[in-house]
């Protein structure tokens, strides 16, 4: 298996391919369809190519004292754009996060109804987001919002009706090749019509046969941003609280100051996976540690870290880099058990290191700075690495695995080969901690800087139709990881609403006195959560209910906030849900009994590291600035 | 009129436990008392919620229906707000709060065109330049990378640049990540909320010459308005004209005591250089205003009510 293969599943994709029987409709397209198709895409690869140009034309204009006017407010609103019109081609595509359930059922009636039944409850949530999206919409189109430079918001908004109505009519399509299944599905987006047209109907009704048919629904493989969005629209309807309040909520998500970094940083991060990047980056490795005994399981664990850094999620790296990785480590003695636990669990290793994505993300859902959480990450991140390295390490002596000596020519050569790799992170650093460019400004520039690394320097990417197509394809999952990222604000937006921030701490106040306990308590909780939900949903969802313990129990917001992020990072390899878990075993074709196997000793050792993390605040707290302390 | 209707969400950006926040708790529970638990409030203060622009388009929809709102978002409701934002326009709170009765019953209607019933007013003191290295003229603070509402189609940001600036357009929500990242360096704000919010440590320099004056105002939407009985709402009008009250009595007094506090704790409070340039830049601006940002005839019925009282003294 080669790495340029591995783009295709998004990170945090539980998605096993798409049921026997469903092509992707890529394949055989032609004629108008294909059309259409080109137009679904092209859309969302401009809007994102827009979002590079717009701040780096920023940064250029600023040194001639005006700026672009309105440039931060048009990138913040064609985030929207790239979502939820992502998300629509990644609906098209089959790719929408999902629990694969389906397609571990033999082929048959039973496997149609729970495909078509998955789709019909997906179908109702995409049809009644929609439609509350359209009233959203209305609403600011009667309140004649500008943007800038004379654009309006309602027509920025526009992305959200287009973008659900897309999805919906997509799951209705795909849900199965039979017309009957489609039918079924087809009735549900009616049913998502009707309760939006009928707001009242729900309201002061039990809740919960909604949420247990949501959750079965889940279950058999509905996508997971339907189940969050829906639990939303559904808790708001109870509440008697307009539903246009779970797109007003993904408005207000999208548009924010630094989320725009997110979909930049990615695409800078799945453009450096595609290509030879990897095999540069593991010569300098090699060159550096070959020599020890342990030496390629340490490499491994560094190379996974540094693509994870800026994909964000575990899914590209062990995509991407498991193919090259695995036979490599098995080729030089590694006992095979060893080599599948150690791939699977470098693919989250990074998160703690700038600028990944979750740190960013925490930063600002928590309103805690995202330098700190930058500069907080950087010994516990240490830690995480070398914990690996070292069983690497210890296993290497043990099977007495072949070493390559250490030339120094051999790493001058390997250091100048992947000099163009290497700078990456020197540049996003430098850019952002050193005060030069903003958090987005600085995600242009990496985007901007692969892009010609990887067209024009090594073109590794042909310019033209390759390019389009990793274009396409990147959007395709950043819209997947946004949409449910979106559908997460809406949930957590209720549970505000509801005011169980508050609630709960007074609760937990009562009945828990220390801090350390506290922290223990947190520990088993996002070891929970993290083994079911994707790591950016989770700080949505839990963020929030979070952000006042720090204040009342004298715990450094920093140190929650990495401590938040490890734990979370952990319960990618925790049974049976972990994400982690799943990739590996699709990716490396293995039992998932034989994954979890493999995985466990890392699950203690990594669990051991966020242990550390989270009760020897000085690891976090060390290198900050002294008031932050 | 409902009997004990649905609770009134009320969002705001007042930090939580400041005394803002502490009188719209007063009044909630006063409300709910007086009216025999017919009108019950849930407060979601520290912006919760959103920034200003959120919670206005939250209002639009209907997911919220009230809110005490900072002059950025009264503006984006009605433009005659913006009246409050004209530098040094006010030379004392005494004029402050005689302009903002004399505007009141004009405002109130404008807001009633756009949907939504004015409670009263709130106050939050004098605005201050802070910035994180000492500064004396306004040339020194073109230097500065200086925090200004953003949000959605703001000229004023187009002003500050082609006036020589360099404004870093942000949602208020996030001026201490702006200050600890560099982005911003300098911000204007009130000495109780640099105080609440602890800006004053990320910006611990501040320059003694008031700049303007920071006005909120408390909103419900006509919608919840009218589904309240006339007692009750003339229930709700007299607590909130309480509450504007008592904030004109002791905002003057603990905006002094904010600054002397924040002294104490480290912060540098420094004398303006070249009185004339400040003058200049203020004239500048104010003059720029009047038309293209406040309506005129509101600037000229302000600036009507301004001269009245200081012909009194
Ligand atoms: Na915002
Ligand atoms: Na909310």
């Amino acid at each position: 298996m080669d790495a340029d293969e591995a783009v295709a599943p998004p990170p945090g994709s539980e998605h096993a391919p798409p049921p026997a029987g469903i092509e992707p409709p890529d394949a055989e397209e032609r004629g108008a369809i294909a059309w259409v198709h080109h137009l679904e895409d092209a859309v969302p690869v401009l809007a994102l190519l827009l979002m590079v140009a717009l701040p780096l034309a920023e940064i250029v204009a600023r040194r001639f004292g005006t700026g672009v006017p309105g440039s931060a407010n048009f990138t913040q609103h064609l985030v929207l754009w790239v979502a939820l019109l992502g998300a629509a081609v990644a609906a098209r595509q089959g790719k929408l996060l999902a629990l694969a359930t389906t397609s571990f059922m033999r082929p048959g009636f039973r496997r149609e109804a729970a495909s078509s039944f998955a789709a019909a409850a997906g179908a109702a949530v995409s049809a009644l987001l929609a439609r509350a999206s359209v009233e959203m919409v209305l609403v600011e189109k009667q309140a004649g919002t500008v943007i800038a430079a004379g654009v309006k918001a309602w027509v920025a908004q526009l992305a959200l009706p287009i973008g659900f109505a897309l999805i919906a009519l997509r799951l209705v399509w795909l849900a199965s090749p039979r017309w009957w299944a489609r039918g079924v599905a087809l009735a549900g987006l009616l049913v998502g019509i009707w309760l939006g047209q009928q707001p009242a109907l729900l309201e002061g009704k039990p809740a919960w046969p909604g949420i247990v048919l949501l959750l079965v629904a889940t279950a058999l493989g509905s996508p997971i941003f339907a189940v969050l969005g829906g639990l939303a629209v559904l808790l708001f309807m109870h509440d008697g609280v307009p539903i246009s309040a779970g797109p007003a909520e993904i408005y207000q998500l999208a548009v924010s100051q630094f989320l725009a970094a997110v979909p930049l940083f990615t695409l800078a991060g799945f453009l450096l996976a595609e290509g030879k990047s990897s095999l540069r980056l593991l010569a300098v490795f090699r060159a550096l540690f070959g020599a020890i005994s342990g030496g390629t399981a340490v490499v491994c664990a560094l190379v996974c870290a540094f693509f994870t850094i800026f994909t964000g999620g575990s899914g590209v790296t062990i995509l991407a880099l498991g193919g090259l990785m695995l036979p490599a480590l098995l080729a030089e003695g590694y006992p095979e058990r060893f080599s599948l636990g150690l791939l699977t669990a470098s693919g989250s290793l990074g998160l703690l290191w700038a600028p990944a994505l979750p740190l960013i993300l925490y930063g600002i859902v928590a309103n805690v700075p995202i330098e700190q959480l930058f500069l907080g990450g950087l010994l516990p991140g240490l830690l995480m690495v070398g914990l690996n390295a070292a069983w690497g390490v210890r296993q290497g002596m043990r099977s007495g695995v072949s070493r390559h000596a250490f030339r120094p020519g051999a790493l001058g050569r390997a250091v100048w080969e992947a000099k163009w790799e290497l700078l990456l992170p020197v540049l996003v650093l430098g850019a952002f901690l050193g005060g030069f460019a903003t958090l987005v400004e600085t995600s242009a520039v990496a985007a901007l800087y692969v892009m010609i690394v990887k067209t024009l320097i090594h073109r590794d990417i042909a310019i033209g139709r390759p390019l389009f197509r990793a274009f396409r394809d990147c959007v395709a999952l950043v819209g997947g990881v946004m949409v449910i990222v979106c559908a997460a604000k809406g949930f957590s937006s209720y549970l505000t609403d509801a005011e169980l921030p508050a609630r709960g701490l007074t609760w937990v106040q009562a009945n828990i006195h220390s801090p350390w306990l506290l922290l223990l308590g947190l520990n088993l909780l996002l070891l929970l959560v993290g083994s079911v939900m994707e790591v950016f949903a989770a700080i949505i969802v839990l963020v929030p209910l979070l952000k006042d313990f720090p204040a009342a129990y004298h715990i450094n917001p920093v140190h929650l906030g990495i401590m938040f992020v490890a734990n979370l990072e952990l319960g990618y390899l925790t049974p049976p849900a972990g994400l982690n878990l799943f990739l590996a075993s699709s990716r490396f074709q293995r039992p998932l009994l034989e994954v979890y196997r493999a995985a466990l000793p890392y699950l203690v050792l990594n669990g051991i590291g966020v242990l550390l993390i989270t009760y020897v605040p000085f690891l976090t707290t060390w290198l900050l600035p002294a008031a932050a302390q | 009129a409902a009997a004990a209707g649905k609770p009134i969400k009320l969002a705001t950006l007042v930090p939580q436990g400041s005394i803002w926040d502490k009188e719209l708790r007063a009044i909630a529970e006063e409300a709910k008392k007086r009216t025999d638990g017919r009108v019950t409030f849930r407060v979601y203060p520290g912006g919760i919620e959103g920034d200003d622009q959120d919670v206005v388009r939250k209002m639009r929809l209907g997911q919220l229906q009230a809110a005490s709102l900072t002059v950025d978002g009264l503006t984006s409701l009605d433009k005659g707000f913006s009246i409050f934002s004209v530098p040094r326009f006010f030379a004392s709170f005494d004029e402050l709060f005689a302009v903002a009765h004399a505007l009141t019953p004009t405002l109130a209607e404008r807001l009633d065109k756009q949907g939504f019933v004015f409670l009263g007013w709130g106050y939050g003191g004098w605005v201050y330049l802070f910035a994180k290295k000492p500064f004396y003229t306004p040339e020194d603070v073109k230097k500065l990378k200086l925090f200004v509402w953003g949000g959605n189609d703001n000229k004023m940001v187009d002003w500050w640049k082609s006036n020589g600036y360099h404004p870093v357009g942000l949602a208020s929500t996030d001026i201490m990540t702006g200050l600890q990242t560099g982005m911003i360096d300098a911000m204007p704000a009130p000495p109780l909320i640099a105080i609440a919010l602890q800006w004053y440590r990320q910006a611990p320099n501040m320059l003694d010459l008031p700049m303007g004056q920071l006005i909120g105002a408390t909103v419900i939407t006509k919608k919840a308005w009218q589904q309240l009985s006339p007692a009750d709402q003339a229930t709700l009008k007299a607590l909130a004209a309480q509450m504007q009250q008592r904030l004109e009595r002791e905002i003057p007094g603990q905006d002094r005591q904010a600054v002397d506090e924040m002294s104490r704790r480290g912060l540098n409070v420094t004398k303006p250089r070249d009185p004339k340039a400040w003058d200049d830049a203020a004239t500048l601006f104010a003059n720029t205003m009047r038309e293209k940002v406040v309506p005129a005839d509101l600037f000229d019925m302000a600036r009507k009510a301004r001269e009245e009282l200081r012909s009194k003294h």
